[in-house]
């Protein structure tokens, strides 16, 4: 049995579908596939899944991450990616899969695109050359606490009207850059303009691509 | 509006799955190679819609053919219909995204009465006129089926064509018809007028409705040659007929998440509350090979983790029990879990509840509907008592401690007894299970029992009788309630004003389609969800109308009064309906149609259980 890591791109309408709901999507994806997955062993049987970290709604994800473990050890990992394409919709497109190199425990950053209609330069220059950035943030109890976010960015250039952030990610101090933004308006006092967000990629500690 | 404005909007409404598209098994076509664009509407939520087994057969089948392109649409929810009316988005289709008003046809399934302001809602939303005389181009063709189609004269106005009984062959003649009359540039009534002559279909606006001067019908009248009966179709050979290969597999969490597995069509049970058990007659069952043939092949190409096998009533089907073993063999294997809905009490065998036992242990539910003897033998649910205790017995024993009973109130003859049987017997229910030496150790039974409000239906035997009034339910309910005296007991009877309005319009006549119009104009809507049911407003619609509902609803209809439904056939005779409407009011049962036929009509079509060996 191998521990399998795979690489897929989450795009066009797969946007809308949350986390949870991904992770019934790919479970019905793989039973479609037949690509020889493990399957949990108690109660409720199922085919192991994890994913490294979870994309908000609405976020398009180029560096998504799933984990499965696989059953057969002469399956290729180029046919497991052929298969799931197969079954897959054109918007959740898989690009490879190989043994998994480092742990998911590792990740600690991630990258994010956002492009917007319009933006400021000189606004996002002056918001985030600050030395703390003071915002509140919803705890899971419910609460609401501030939090200084200027530590958890790790990056944030513009170029054109597309901000590209390198912010904290993993179980601890995960950032999701709309709370960047909220905070940003915030600051600024004005309403929030719509804008898209894509996940490029995750890195661990080193800003090493997560392997 | 484009794309990326419309995603836009998308992610400011909750559950914007409902409204993406794009779920794997969606059909997407170049809509310059088709001839005919049909918007497929379920006038509920996304999550109920795609949950309609009826839509995704005739999806797929109308699909299957190349010069068709079926979408699906559903009723934006409130706050993403108030996007799409701030925005300008007219009601788009699933799959294209494209406005329903420039389609061919606009189909709507209607499946209860609470659903018929959606319908206009979903018609306004589209920009299209709501009456069937304010559109006067060909298309876009509203059309509608389902089992409300039975009586669906209060829609009248509004439809252009309703379809009767099963759609898989009617429809598709009917879009043939279309294909003809478009390519000749013909007018909306010169192809309305050659449909009628099609068998199933009616149409409305061909049919002059008088009145009594006590408000009664006087005679509807067809015009134009239209058939003066309209009979319903039905699919002789369920076994050939087009049965989906693969579902649409929603994103989001939807009611029923599974694959779903029809078995056979209709009921041989007559309970004569029951439309259901009435207008899908006769009996005909798929074969246990086709049936295991075509679940192999749905959940393969879905991923669904879970099939269930859909009917009235499961346990009637006669190889259930070798279907299952098959099934079975692998589903297990598979990781696939297998659900049987619609047992009946009396032929729940231990070795069908040791097999489902297999796969999953679920809920335990069952519905004796009247509390004593009597009044099951009115309403013609042949259970007795014991065979209900001894079902909650084996279950008990099986390590359930939860049993769920369905109930109605108000049926035909009804009497305070009848109220308080249901009360006893749900405590000798809880009293057998802490009689039982081995009973589950240290746990706690828990009966709940629902109580709904009984709505007679047409094509029932029940379909003379009146409904109950609002305060007579009121002194029931309290009454039902004083007779529980254990809190192992869990009664429900929710506020049942929903069911009047059901009362009136399910056996409501075409005037009607002014109140459903100005209800709608006052903004009623998801009438069957609570949070959006607005009693006022209604009232207020059939007062501005001048239209009392209990007309409809709490009359006794002489046999020979001429009903709104009459002159639509579902294959039960009128006369059939009487003469179970007299046994009814005896007493006394009928047997069900594998031991006796009782000669409903029913065999019209040469097929089905009429001509089973008994």
């Amino acid at each position: 049995m191998r521990n399998v890591r795979i690489f897929y791109e989450k795009k066009g309408r797969m946007k809308f579908v949350s986390h949870l709901d991904m992770n019934r999507f790919m479970s019905r994806l793989i039973a479609k596939s037949k690509i020889p997955v493990w399957f949990t062993e108690g109660f409720n049987q199922h085919a192991y899944m994890n994913f490294a970290v979870p994309l908000s709604l609405g976020y398009v994800g180029l560096y998504e991450v799933m984990d499965v473990k696989i059953t057969d050890d002469s399956y290729s990992l180029e046919k497991l990616v052929d298969d799931l394409n197969a079954v897959s919709t054109p918007d959740i497109h898989f690009v490879k899969a190989s043994e998994s190199v480092m742990h998911t425990k590792e990740i600690a950053f991630a990258e994010f695109k956002l492009s917007f209609d319009n933006i400021d330069a000189k606004m996002v220059n002056d918001f985030f050359t600050q030395q703390s950035i003071i915002t509140k943030k919803k705890t899971k109890k419910g609460g609401i606490k501030d939090i200084d976010i200027a530590p958890l960015i790790k990056k944030a250039e513009l170029c054109g009207n597309e901000l590209t952030l390198i912010l904290t990610a993993g179980n601890e101090n995960n950032l999701n850059p709309s709370l960047v933004m909220t905070a940003f308006y915030d600051f600024y006092g004005v309403d929030p303009d719509f804008y898209d967000v894509t996940r490029v990629m995750i890195y661990n500690k080193d800003l090493e691509q997560f392997v | 509006m484009n794309n990326k404005e419309f995603e836009r909007l998308l992610l400011t409404v909750q559950k914007p799955g409902r409204y993406s598209g794009g779920e794997l098994g969606s059909v997407i076509k170049d809509k310059n190679k088709v001839d005919v664009r049909f918007a497929f509407c379920f006038p509920d939520t996304y999550e109920i819609g795609m949950s309609h087994l009826g839509m995704k057969i005739l999806y797929s089948q109308f699909n299957a053919r190349e010069d068709i392109w079926c979408e699906r649409v559903f009723a934006p929810w409130l706050d993403f219909e108030e996007v799409m009316r701030e925005n300008n988005i007219p009601l788009f289709a699933l799959e294209s995204r494209d406005p329903i008003k420039d389609f061919d046809f606009i189909g709507f399934t209607l499946q209860y009465e609470m659903s018929y302001t959606n319908v206009l809602n979903m018609l306004d939303l589209a920009g299209v006129p709501l009456r069937s005389a304010d559109r006067k181009d060909l298309s876009p063709l509203v059309v509608a089926g389902g089992p409300c189609v039975c009586n669906a004269e209060p829609l009248a106005d509004f439809v252009d064509i309703f379809f009767l009984g099963e759609g898989e062959e009617v429809d598709l003649e009917v879009i043939d018809l279309y294909k003809k009359h478009k390519a000749l540039g013909s007018t909306k009534a010169e192809f309305l007028r050659e449909a009628a002559q099609i068998e199933g279909v009616y149409v409305p606006s061909l049919y002059d409705v008088t009145y009594n001067e006590d408000g009664t019908i006087n005679a509807v009248t067809p015009k134009e040659n239209a058939p003066a009966v309209i009979k319903k179709r039905i699919i002789k050979d369920l076994n050939n007929c087009h049965y989906p290969e693969n579902f649409v597999v929603p994103f989001i969490q939807i009611v029923h998440d599974r694959a779903v597995q029809e078995i056979f069509r209709g009921c041989i049970r007559g309970c004569r509350f029951c439309q259901a058990g009435f207008i899908y007659r006769p009996v005909r069952e798929k074969s246990a090979e086709v049936i295991n043939r075509q679940a192999k092949c749905l959940c393969e190409n879905t991923g669904y983790d879970e099939i269930s096998i859909s009917s009235l009533s499961s346990s009637d089907y006669t190889e259930l029990e070798p279907l299952l073993n098959e099934m079975l063999d692998w589903t297990q294997q598979n990781h696939i879990s297998l659900a049987l809905p619609s047992l009946r009490i009396d032929n729940f065998s231990e070795e069908l509840l040791e097999k489902i036992n297999h796969v999953r242990k679920s809920g335990l539910t069952f519905a004796p509907e009247a509390g004593t003897q009597r009044l099951r033998d009115v309403i013609n649910k042949n259970v007795t008592e014991q065979e209900i205790l001894s079902t909650c017995k084996i279950a008990f024993e099986g390590g359930h401690t939860a049993v769920k009973l369905y109930f109605m109130m108000g049926l035909p003859t009804e009497t305070d007894e009848d109220l308080k049987g249901i009360a006893d017997l749900g405590q000798k229910i809880v009293d057998m299970y802490y009689g039982m030496p081995n009973r589950p150790k240290g746990k706690s039974v828990s009966v709940s029992m629902s109580v709904a409000v009984f709505v007679p239906k047409p094509f029932t035997p029940f379909q003379f009788e009146p409904q109950i009034s609002k305060e007579e339910m009121e002194r029931k309910q309290a009454y039902l309630k004083s007779c529980i005296t254990t809190r192992k007991i869990d009664l429900s009877m929710h506020d049942s004003s929903t069911s009047f309005l059901e009362g009136a319009f399910a056996r409501g006549d075409r005037r009607l389609g002014n109140v459903l119009e100005a209800a709608f104009k006052k903004g009623c809507k998801f009438d069957s969800w609570n949070e959006c049911f607005d009693l006022q407003k209604w009232n207020e619609a059939f007062s501005d109308c001048g239209i009392d509902p209990d007309f409809y609803s709490q009359r006794l209809r002489a046999y020979d009064e001429i009903n709104p439904w009459d002159h639509l056939d579902y294959a039960v005779s009128k006369g059939f309906l009487v003469r179970e409407h007299q046994t009814a009011l005896n007493e006394k049962t009928t047997p069900n149609c594998r031991e006796k036929c009782s000669a409903c009509g029913a065999n019209c079509y040469g097929e089905g259980v009429c001509f089973e060996k008994r």
